[in-house]
């Protein structure tokens, strides 16, 4: 993505360029917030300001948020590590390994964990039972929806994460999936 | 307006905000106090005619002068000065009974600007009153650093809002009018409907994009249109966290760049002193808001950002 292009997403976060992950997350939530319904800093410009005008910002917030986060993904030691937030240089290979997957439940959280981003987060955001998400990362498959449901949920989760959500349910599914046939009936 | 030229090295600095009783008296004081502890030569102007009180704030009851003498028998500002019984910090009392703010002319009004700007102090604050009259939105647009108070509470808010709209308007109706086009503001304005321009944000785009040249004017003049926040009376981390809301609202809206300088939490130690006729500014240190005082003077002299709670 050009540089300028980048800084514009930037600038719709409010952050400074090439904030880490954390800020962009902290910073996407915060404003869908405060974008999102009639909060008290945006009711007393009602009239002035149509409703476009919200669902305008809203958009161009979350579209800022999916552009930075897959240009966190496409350049990650280009500019900074992938989950950069300050540390030394040292942690970059390490990340790096995570990042390259293969993407399993505890892999996936230390990517989370490693962007500083909560569960109930991800919770709230995608709607999604906490405890569920807490199976998806142990990889505690007896408690996990049909893989139909579980591909959606994954799908989900990998993009919040700015991760490739193809590769993600693939690499994830079938571990699932060979589980699923050494245990039960296989699914027809 | 003529546009006046700055004979001094001080900087002026004007506290307003739109809503009465959000602290704009007490954070000017406070403020002038950490200011002239740190060695500055402060004088504070109270602006607030009418509703004058920053001399209580200093224990002072009835001050001997006041700006009724400037109005009144055309007294130089200057002679105005009334000593604090801080070192370094002196004010002018807006103490002014026989004339009404909006009766001020438009001569008189040039003149105390004019020796505003001269008076000889590296920092002068001027305490606006409550409301959006127009002459508060001058004064307030002499200032090198504009900061507004705001309470949490959505009136307050919507006082603001209004405020600074008015504000930015005035600015952009004075700034071409220096300019030579003097009208074309107010027409649009007028008109805007047939425009299809609905705030202020959609004027100055508008006026952009239809005459580069004027284009060039605002962006070079409205470049130092930069708004100070503070936040008074915050009780818990929302309190504050409104702060980084009502910026973004206030950049993605209208257009206007705005620092969040800082927040002060509501304690009782201050109206308490005040109502007591104490001088709080003597022993303001001893109270929890001095430290925020000075992070806010801090932050306002360096251009910086409050840091916010919970990793924002
Ligand atoms: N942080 C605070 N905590 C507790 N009380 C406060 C605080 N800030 C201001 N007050 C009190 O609130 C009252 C109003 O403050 P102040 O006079 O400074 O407001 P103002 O904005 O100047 O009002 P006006 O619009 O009438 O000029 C005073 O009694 C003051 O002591
Ligand atoms: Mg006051």
């Amino acid at each position: 993505m050009p540089k300028d292009e980048l800084k514009k997403y930037y600038d719709m976060l409010e952050l400074p360029p090439d904030a880490p992950l954390r800020d962009i997350h902290n910073s996407f939530m915060r404003l869908k917030k405060i974008y999102s319904g009639d909060s008290i800093v945006l009711a007393p410009l009602g009239e002035e300001f149509s409703e476009k005008k919200r669902k305008r910002v809203l958009e161009q917030i979350e579209e800022a948020h999916l552009k930075l986060l897959e240009a966190k993904k496409d350049a990650p030691s280009r500019t900074a590590p992938l989950f950069s937030d300050g540390r030394e240089p040292e942690d970059g290979p390490e990340m790096d390994k995570i990042g390259d997957g293969p993407y399993t439940g505890p892999s996936l959280r230390k990517i989370r964990e490693k962007a500083g981003v909560e569960l109930n987060e991800i919770s709230k955001e995608l709607k999604l039972r906490m405890e569920l998400l807490k199976s998806l990362e142990d990889e505690k498959y007896e408690a996990l929806p049909e893989a139909i449901y579980l591909k959606v949920h994954l799908k989900n989760y990998a993009s919040f994460l700015g991760l490739d959500p193809v590769r993600v349910t693939e690499e994830y599914l079938r571990r699932y999936q060979a589980w699923k046939g050494k245990t039960g009936p296989a699914e027809k | 307006m003529a546009q006046t030229t700055k004979v001094r090295e001080g900087e002026i600095w004007a506290v307003g905000g739109g809503k009465g009783g959000t602290g704009k008296t007490f954070i000017t004081s406070s403020v002038g106090t950490y200011l002239a502890k740190k060695g500055k030569n402060v004088v504070l102007v109270d602006m607030d005619i009418g509703g004058a009180n920053l001399h209580s704030f200093f224990g002072i009851s009835r001050p001997q002068k006041s700006l009724t003498s400037f109005f009144e028998m055309g007294a130089s500002l200057s002679d105005l000065v009334v000593k604090t019984e801080l070192d370094n910090i002196s004010l002018i009392s807006g103490d002014v009974h026989s004339i009404a703010s909006d009766k001020i002319t438009f001569s008189q009004k040039l003149k105390l600007f004019r020796q505003i700007m001269k008076l000889n102090a590296q920092n002068v604050i001027i305490d606006l009153g409550a409301g959006s009259h127009y002459n508060t939105l001058d004064t307030f647009l002499i200032a090198d650093r504009m900061i507004v108070v705001l309470v949490p509470e959505v009136i307050a808010i919507e006082n603001m809002y209004h405020f600074i709209k008015n504000s930015l308007f005035r600015k952009v109706k004075k700034t071409l009018k220096e300019y030579g086009f003097k009208e074309i503001v107010q027409h649009i304005w007028d008109r805007r409907q047939s425009y299809g321009i609905n705030n202020i944000k959609e004027l100055i785009d508008y006026l952009k994009d239809s005459f580069s040249y004027i284009g060039t004017i605002l962006d070079h003049e409205l470049a130092a249109f930069k708004i100070h926040l503070v936040l008074n009376m915050v009780r818990n981390n929302n309190d504050i966290l409104l702060g980084a809301s009502i910026k973004s609202v206030m950049m993605k809206y209208l257009g206007v760049p705005i620092q969040y300088s800082g927040y002060i939490e509501y304690n009782d130690a201050v109206w308490k002193s005040v109502r007591e006729r104490k001088p709080f500014m003597l022993n303001y240190l001893a109270t929890g808001c001095a430290k925020e005082i000075e992070v806010l003077v801090d932050n306002i002299v360096k251009g910086r950002e409050v840091s916010l709670p919970g990793g924002y």
